[in-house]
Order: C-alpha cells, then structure tokens, then sequence
C-alpha cells in the first residue's frame, strides 16, 4: 500500500471527479444515460451505439435504469428499435494469429523506478541480453503466417531495449525484407527510458518510420523523483537532452511521451502542456494500479485527483479542437475516435491473443508485461504458441467471464482492464474508469456538436 | 419531435427506421448479388474504379472517360492478381466426371464472381490506392477466361475508390457518393417485383408459390399439370405443360406482368386457379368479384 501522498496532504477540491463519480455509477448493463449543453443521450451498450434523445424517453429509460428494471429496459429498447442480437457473444477467440510481438531484447535497466512491473528491469531474474538468434527466430514466428496486404507491427521493449541496439537493428532488417517480400505492411515500435539515446539512434528510428514512446513521468524535479538512475541521480536532464534531436527530426518517425501516474505526479496538466509544446507527437496518462511492491500504487482517493487532472486536461482539449489548434493529449484523441466508431470488444487489448510478449530467452507470453510470469506463459520460440494455455487465457479473460463487469456499462469499452493489472491486484479502478468514459462520452456530444468535420461528420449534422 | 437520432458510426450502421423491416439495413438485404425489394446494392460496383464504368453484375466495361475508352467493351479479369472469374466445373449428366462446363454463350467455361466478395478484402487493405488491372486484350461480349499468356493482357494501373464516404477523420456510416448518387441505388427498380414472378425459383420471396397447377393423374400413371403463367388455365385449356423458354406466346410475358398481373396471375388454391375471390363486403375494386 501506499503511503499517504504529499498530493493528498493539501488535497485540492475536486468537483468534476465527485460529479463523474455519482453520474457514472453502474446501475443496468444495457444502457447508460448522461446529459450535455446538446440534449439527452443513450448509450446502448450492445455495440457501444449512441443516441440522441428526447426528454420522454430519457425519463422513462432513467425509471427503469434507477430501478434495475432489466426487463423494463429491454422493452423499451426493442420499442424505440434499437434491440439487437448481442455484437458480443461468449465465444472466446480461436486460435488467433501472431500479428504483432514485443521482444525483451534487454531484460536489464540502468534505472531503479519503484513502480516497475519489470522489476527495475530483469523480471525478478539474471540482467540479460537477447540473442540475436532468438530475436530473428522471433521474426520469423511474426511474419510465417502472414498473407499478403496483412498488418503486423514488432516492437523493442525491456527493460531497457536499447542496451541491445545491434540486436534491435539486425531484427528491424530482417523484419522489413522478409514484409517487403511477402506485401505485409510492418509498423516498428520501440519504448525507451531515453537515456541511450544518441543521434545514430535517430537517424535509424527516423528512416524506418518507428513509434518511439518514452516514459517520462513528469518535469525536471518530479521525474527525478520517480525515475533515477540506479545510483540515484535524477535522469530528467539527460533524456531531454537525447530525446530533442528525435523530436526535431519526426517526420516517419513519431516520439510520444508516456506518464505512468503515481501519488507523487499527479501535476497532470502542467505535465501535458509541457511536452506538447515540448513538440511529442502525443502524450498519454496510465494511472499506476499495480507494481511488484506496492510502492507507489494509486488509492481511490489518489484517483479522484487524478481523474480530476484528467478532466482539466480534458477540458482544454476539447477548447483547443474547437480552436483549431493542435493538442495531442492521447487518452482523448484515442477515447474521441472509438466513442465515435462504437468499438466494442470482449478483451481489452491483444494480449495474448494477436499479441505475445518474447523473452531474451525466447519464451513467449501474454503481453510484454508478463515475462518470465507463469501467469501469461504461452509456449516458446521453439515450439510456438501452446495452444492449449492459449485458448485456456482467452476463455477465462473474456469480459463476460469477469466480475463485477457482467453488470457495468462500461464492459465493452473497458473490456475488464489490463489482465497484468487485474490479476496482479484486481479492480481498484473501476470508479475511476467509469468516471473517465463518462467525461468523455459528455464532450464526445459537446465536439461532435462543435466541430462535426473532426470526425468527419457533415456540418450541423 | 424525434424520439432517437443515432449519432456514432455504430448507432448509424446499425439504426433502422422504425416500420422498416430487417432486409433495409445493408447488411442483411437481399441485394448483394441479386436486386433487392428496396433498393439495387449491386450498383455501388459500378464506379469503384476511377474512370471506367462497369455492368453492376458482370466483369464487362461498359463506358469510360476518354483516356481509358480503349477498356470500353473488355473484361476486367483480375484485379491486383486476385481473379475475378473462375472455371465452372461440374457433372454434365448423373454419375458423371466433373468437366469444365461449356456453353454456346460460355465457350471458356466460366463465371464472374460477384463484386461484393470478390472486392471485399481488397476494399479492405487497398481503397483509395492505385491497383494493377488486367483486362482481356480484345473486346469481349462473351465471358472470357484468363489467358495464361500474359501478353494476352490489357493492364492498367487504376484506383480503388473507398465504399464509404470518409470524413477527415475516417470513413462515415453511408457508401460513397461517387459511388452511389442519389436515386443510383434504386433506379434499377422501375419494374421490380412483378419481374420476380417470372425470375425466381428458389429461397425467395415470390419462389414460394406453386408453378406446377391444376394437376392430374394421367393415363399412364404420370402426373398432368399446367404452367402457372400460362395465359389459358381455362377447363378447356390442353393439359400440357408449357416450358418457359422465354419466348413462348402461350405463357404471361413480363409486359403482361407489368400491366395486369393482377389479371394475369390467380390465387392458387389447392392447387388450382382461383379467379374469383370473394373479398370482404365494401373492399372489392376488382369487376370479375362483383
């Protein structure tokens, strides 16, 4: 558990978060109901479909909502003709093909962040290297099966990835001749503490068009707080001073900025603002709900000032679009664009399913974050994916098999949460998760209102 | 006022007015690759290569603009090297080897296959990029196979417009104006319905009739029966079956159809002609009832 943070001690009031929390409450798992300056909306949570509607019709929906009338709901809905047979069944996906891997080429840090999942770096195990073999075998798994016009993406990951830059370097190539032989289209990614960074690096990420992330939890003092270098000095300086070339040079390449939230960052506007005029690509918040300690984990009450933060940043995103100007807060311009194309999906993400992690010993597992964890074990390069375990995960990860997401609104948009998060500590977030779809539900209404060309809507539409 | 206007491009998919059965959503009409109740699906084909036009059904370039006029009358066999027409192999009689099956009118032996899913995962990876187009070298009104020698090829680099319309953003919820304009989807549908009585035989809506009426059993034991839409069903009329071969006087033509089906055609019940129905008191509009 956390200590109690120096956030909280001169804890600021925070309406919006209160606000969010009361409205966006779990009361029926069909339909969801929220207002705006627009009007009355509806949010049927089979195929995550929004609506306007009227007075009449919200009241009535809200009676059998506040009632946990299921029935009352299902009948009005078939009446107003937006009953339809579930999007999502509970049949988990079967055997799904590779198409996209991280390799722990390093499983090793010159950082001692408090919070890792990875343990400052080696997953709790000896510091390696991965062999160059293991990283082309890797590729070879990737791109085996792929067809023609197929997307895949590789991405480098640790640890710090770039400790084993010729590894990285060789893998890249042998990714991109065997794509460019067999018309598969190949995204890069590569997440990187920056404090290896050098201009060769650059001229190399820039050429083959990478999605650079790097983590960096805040400004000078902050970060140095949260991310030093294993003897303990600050890091902020030395990362800044390598990632600037990188941002000066992105025209393939993209260099996003990614804040692990803690109860000593939780500054998140000033931080936001920062990078963006810094010139990343994009910047996004992840609260932080597990780590291998305990340390630094946010509470309910450190989460309420978070999603009052993120509201804040929120708020001048949406003042920002209808300015016309450019403001690449990630959580929102991803949150705008699935709202607005109703994603909804059994699992949170791909892990262990599209998606594998690869070990420096060329293990395979669920996601990059369950290296050398028997939880997410999945075969091995050797071998292949074992299918058995595989379909196993994704039965049992499958959002209709979780609790309490049965019942919640937001089950298929938050599709339970990430599995490492959830398994390692279950669901402290979901208030804080609801509050958030909840915000960006209201200014999906206020936007699709002010700016309709945004998402591609004709004017007055 | 309007009770629900859906918004996201999920609700709009998926929204149907209310009174509208399930076959007006895309998705499940019956169009995609026969003309439907509605409206005509297959005419977003027509347009879905920049500057050529083609028959909504068929791989057969009708029209294009004046840079591409020498496609004009060819067929279009294979579309960044994914064919469009395939051999029709089959048994010519019972018990059978499978041959290739020829015709008069298909002396190649082989079908187009219709364009939502012959386009659908190119639409999928390529909308909106140029595609290597191979055509057949000489104007073809007969289907046409693909030659293995490629200098038997016409190609042109042409691009694959988006299906739906796209906003800056992404792609929205209704199919591409240059595709379908207004008026496009449904102008096929002039003379809709009554032309199914005469077109369809099996899994739709006007096959679920009999055709074969007025039946007997005849001197040896065999069955004796009458065309439905044979014009005399009369007592009198011989009891000989008319083949529609779609030129034979004795049988309803689609004109007849379009002008009086409704005298044309009877209630068939039990298996025979009914041509008076007695409707309920004060709704009868039709002479012969009265």
């Amino acid at each position: 558990m956390s200590a109690p943070s120096e956030a909280l001690a001169a804890a600021p009031a925070t309406p919006q978060a209160r606000r969010l929390f009361s409205l966006s409450a779990p009361h029926a798992p069909s339909v969801h109901l929220f207002q705006t300056e627009q009007g009355r909306h509806l949010l049927v949570v089979n195929g995550s479909r929004l609506f306007d509607v009227d007075a009449e019709v919200f009241e009535a929906l809200d009676r059998a909502r506040l009632a946990r009338d299921e029935g009352a709901l299902q009948r009005q809905l078939e009446a107003l003709g937006v009953s339809e047979a579930p999007f999502i069944d509970d049949q988990p996906v079967e055997s799904p093909p590779v198409r996209a891997l991280s390799l722990a080429v390093a499983q090793k840090c010159n950082l001692g962040c408090t919070y890792c999942y990875a343990q400052q770096g080696d997953f709790g195990g000896p510091a390696r290297n991965m062999p160059l073999q293991t990283a082309l075998e890797a590729v070879d798994l990737l791109l085996r099966d792929v067809g023609r016009g197929e997307r895949v993406n590789l991405s480098f990951l640790g640890g710090e990835p770039l400790f084993n830059r010729s590894v990285i370097r060789a893998a890249t190539q042998r990714a991109q001749e065997q794509a460019r032989a067999r018309g598969v289209s190949l995204t890069l990614s590569l997440t990187t503490n920056g404090t290896l960074l050098n201009a060769e690096d650059a001229g190399f990420l820039e050429e083959h068009g990478f999605a650079v992330t790097v983590s960096l939890d805040g400004l000078q003092e902050t970060h140095d707080r949260l991310r030093a270098f294993k003897g303990g000095q600050g890091s902020f300086a030395r990362v800044m001073e390598n990632v600037a070339p990188l941002l000066s040079r992105q025209r393939r390449m993209q260099v996003s900025a990614r804040v692990t939230v803690t109860p000593r960052n939780l500054a998140l506007r000033e931080t936001l603002d920062a990078f963006v005029d810094m010139g990343f690509h994009s910047v996004g918040f992840s609260p932080m709900l597990s780590s291998p300690t305990g340390r630094d984990e946010l509470g309910h009450a450190e989460l309420e000032l978070m999603l009052e933060q993120m509201v804040d940043c929120g708020r001048e995103f949406e003042r920002r679009l209808i300015a016309g100007q450019r403001y690449p807060f990630s959580n929102m311009v991803n949150a705008m664009r699935e709202i607005h194309k109703g994603t909804h999906r059994p699992y949170p993400c791909g892990a262990g399913a599209g998606y594998l992690g690869v070990s420096a010993s060329g293990e395979l597992a669920a996601c990059h974050r369950f290296v050398g964890d028997e939880e997410g074990a999945m075969g091995d390069l050797a071998t292949g994916v074992d299918r058995a375990r595989q379909a196993r995960w994704l039965s049992e990860r499958h959002v209709h098999r979780q609790e309490p997401c049965r019942s919640c609104w937001a089950r298929y948009m938050c599709s339970g949460g990430c599995h490492h998060e959830v398994i390692q500590r279950g669901r402290p977030a979901c208030d804080y998760i609801r509050g958030w779809l909840h915000y960006c539900l209201e200014a999906y209404g206020r936007l699709s209102h002010a700016r309709p060309d945004y998402f591609g809507l004709a004017p007055g539409g | 006022m309007k009770k629900l206007d859906p918004k996201n491009l999920s609700a709009q998919l998926h929204y149907r007015a209310a009174g509208n059965p399930p076959g007006t959503l895309p998705s499940s009409a019956i169009s995609n690759c026969f003309p439907g109740l509605e409206f005509d699906f297959r005419n977003v084909w027509r347009r879905i290569f920049v500057g050529i036009t083609l028959h909504e059904a068929d791989n057969y370039v009708l029209d294009a603009e004046p840079h591409l006029e020498r496609l004009v009358g060819h067929r279009l066999l294979r579309v960044d090297g994914q064919p469009l027409v395939v051999p029709v192999v089959g048994p010519q009689r019972p018990g059978a080897d499978p041959i290739q099956l020829t015709t008069s009118t298909n002396p190649e032996g082989v079908t187009f296959m219709e364009w939502s899913n012959a386009l659908a995962e190119l639409l999928h990876t390529k909308a909106g990029k140029k595609v290597r187009c191979e055509f057949t070298l000489e104007k073809s009104p007969l289907p046409a196979a693909i030659p293995t020698d490629k200098k038997q090829l016409l190609v042109e680099e042409l691009e694959l417009r988006p299906f739906f319309a796209r906003g800056e953003e992404g792609p929205l919820a209704v199919i591409a104006e240059e595709l379908a304009g207004p008026g496009e989807l449904t102008q096929g549908l002039c003379s809709p319905w009554q032309n199914d009585y005469r077109e369809c035989a099996c899994y739709y809506w006007a096959a679920s009739r009999p055709d074969y009426v007025s039946v007997e059993q005849g001197p040896q034991g065999t069955s004796v029966g009458i065309n439905w839409l044979q014009k005399d069903r009369g007592p009198e009329a011989p009891q000989q079956y008319v083949l529609d071969n779609r030129e034979d006087s004795r049988l309803v033509s689609y004109d007849d159809l379009f002008r009086h089906w409704q005298e044309s055609l009877h209630f068939q019940v039990e298996g025979r002609d009914q041509d008076v129905v007695t409707l309920p008191e004060g709704e009868s509009r039709d002479e012969r009832s009265k």
